[in-house]
């Protein structure tokens, strides 16, 4: 009898159960984070049921799930929308625009830098050119009012005096210039951070390779071409997988919903609008919670597809994908 | 070695280009610093590049006298504080179990980390929830729904992997128990990263603003960077007509957009003391779409 029970005790001792116990203390730690992920993660991703119901936000939320069904309903009250075509160009442009001009941005100011041979002046760009990262849209709204004001900005008071213009540009209204300025804007905030890693990869280049070059007549730019570029192709394709991953929101520089919500005004608003400035608008603004969920999750899907297609042609070129 | 005659060409024309970069970048916000020691009247009259010319500290005066201002400035210090206290201390405490081996289910819990990185509810149900959750409206909706950042978290999960487990190991062989562990081992040789993790968490806080726009309508609770974009858009709206750019009042000179540039400064000021020690650790962070085991 006494045996028996030392050979459950020593079961016992080996289950997983029993090693889960031992370690609840550690088990502890990682249930504090799981709780908020859990809640404000997870949570809301079951709250999408929502596109596909009649809901009322004063219903609570018992009426998430006690509302009336609707099925696809305000997935094609949207894409009948007479202004889904245009929601729809504008944010593709916007996206592609950022991809063709944000994306090489910060690869040529790394190899700027880099060839920069004198080292305080290096640092001293290296260093400016990544502080607009760290303010907020807010700000850059700001400083971008200050200079390109229709009456008092900067620029169009240099353009006067220099004659060039006789009247000023209203460059943060007129709608034709919105992604002009979008676009510029976020490399002006964004192209000294992404420099940084491409920088870090440029300094991981084997400094023998750069010798022999110069040893075979290769020449400054033969070099930059036929050494650094190659050397940090692995760096370029990452953040070109990421920047594909995250089209939708702008690429790497990710800011289409800030921009176009702190830029867009009524007069811009033709160019401005993207699909989740007008879900938010819908949602926050009119209280049609059921219709800017269904507008917002089709952007999510396409989104979550892109992210898909980009890592699996990723693993193909590179072997290796995000996940 | 030699200078051909190319790397002559090739660095000045860098080198000039360059300083225009270094121009752009930081002109803006040194205007910005121009503007709000000008005359506010005196600035509307175009001609102010590089010099206060009427200098004025009355934009500042106003800034501490108006009591909306000032609010709003210590709503933002007030966020700033308790959300990186609360953050990073969850953050931390998070990753660390994480980041241990031995710890049943690890795979599975760092699976529901990176779900969160590419899926989320978006917006509406998410204002759905924070609404049911009595959050709306309270100064806790700046800092609770925030707490655990995804990015952070793996940023975090790598760095304390990185800890030698022979460090940890000696700390059982004491007989600590895990907390004690943490708290004596752990955070001690992590100072600097968690330093690091204080300043990002530090500045996403003092930006960030869509929460006081949207989740939050009591006047009181609105934070900086709240109350910055509610005066350009004031501004904004009326600056067709510069007269109108916003003098505050006859006996005073100062206009809506001086006072703004002042609001500015000050919040630019914490931000530029900081950010140059804020790209370690992050960078390499930035690049890491997953955990890679």
């Amino acid at each position: 009898m006494k045996s028996y029970i030392s050979v459950n005790q020593k079961n016992f001792r080996r289950s997983n159960l029993y090693k889960f116990i031992k370690q609840l203390d550690l088990q502890m730690f990682a249930f504090i984070g799981l709780a908020f992920l859990i809640v404000f993660s997870y949570l809301p991703m079951f709250g999408i049921i929502i596109a596909f119901k009649e809901y009322k936000i004063s219903s609570g939320v018992s009426g998430i799930f006690s509302s009336k069904f609707v099925g696809l309903k305000y997935f094609v009250e949207f894409c009948t929308d007479y202004r889904f075509g245009e929601l729809v160009r504008n944010t593709l442009v916007l996206s592609t625009l950022k991809l063709v001009f944000a994306f090489p941005a910060p690869i040529i100011l790394a190899i700027m830098i880099s060839e920069a041979g004198n080292s305080f002046f290096k640092r001293l760009v290296q260093t400016a050119s990544y502080l607009p990262n760290f303010i907020s849209w807010i700000l850059v709204y700001g400083i971008s009012t200050a200079l390109f004001s229709e009456s008092f900005g900067v620029v169009n008071q240099v353009l006067k005096n220099l004659g060039i213009i006789e009247k000023g540009i209203p460059f943060l209204t007129r709608p034709d210039l919105f992604w002009v300025m979008a676009v510029v804007l976020s490399i002006w905030k964004s192209s000294g951070w992404w420099a940084i890693i491409f920088l870090a990869a440029i300094s991981n280049i084997d400094p023998n390779l750069y010798e022999a070059a110069i040893c075979d007549g290769a020449g400054r730019l033969k070099r930059i071409w036929y050494i650094t570029l190659p050397g940090i192709k692995g760096a370029i394709i990452t953040v070109l997988i990421l920047s594909l991953g995250s089209f939708l929101g702008g690429g790497m520089v990710g800011s289409n919903f800030e921009q176009s919500f702190l830029m867009g005004n009524n007069v811009n608003n033709s160019t401005s609008e993207i699909i989740q400035t007008y879900a938010f608008k819908m949602g926050m603004a009119q209280g049609r919670f059921s219709y800017a969920t269904a507008v917002d999750l089709m952007q999510s899907v396409i989104s979550i597809t892109l992210i898909f297609i980009s890592n699996a042609v990723a693993k193909k070129i590179t072997g290796e994908g995000l996940f | 070695m030699k200078k051909t005659r190319e790397d002559y060409i090739v660095d000045t024309v860098n080198y000039i280009l360059l300083t225009i970069v270094a121009f752009i970048t930081l002109y803006p916000f040194y205007y910005i610093v121009v503007c709000s020691f000008n005359d506010g009247v005196d600035l509307m009259r175009g001609g102010v590049y590089f010099w206060p010319r009427k200098f004025s500290i009355a934009s500042y005066k106003q800034f501490i006298q108006d009591s909306s201002w000032i609010n709003a400035f210590f709503m933002s210090v007030a966020r700033t504080v308790v959300g990186t206290l609360i953050s990073v201390t969850v953050t931390c405490i998070f990753s660390y179990g994480l980041s241990r081996k031995k710890l049943m289910f690890r795979k599975y819990y760092i699976l529901a980390v990176v779900i969160t990185m590419y899926f989320s509810g978006g917006l509406i149900p998410y204002y759905v929830l924070l609404r049911n959750l009595g959050l709306l409206n309270t100064f806790w909706v700046y800092i609770i729904p925030g707490t655990v950042n995804t990015f952070f978290t793996i940023t975090g999960i790598n760095f304390f992997s990185s800890i030698p487990e022979s460090i940890i190991e000696s700390g059982y062989m004491d007989g600590a128990k895990e907390l004690q562990v943490f708290w004596r081992i752990i955070v001690p040789v992590s100072l600097p990263f968690i330093a690091t993790l204080s300043l990002f968490v530090a500045v996403g806080h003092w930006n960030s603003w869509l929460d006081s726009a949207y989740y939050v309508r009591d006047r009181r609770l609105h934070t900086l960077a709240y109350k910055m974009m509610t005066t350009l858009n004031k501004i904004m709206a009326s600056s067709s007509d510069a007269n109108t750019a916003g003098q505050i009042s006859t006996a005073n000179t100062t206009t809506n957009f001086t006072v703004q540039a002042t609001a500015m400064v000050i919040s630019m000021v914490p931000i530029m003391c900081v950010y140059p020690f804020l790209q370690k650790y992050f960078v390499q962070g930035l690049m890491l779409g997953s955990v890679k085991e």
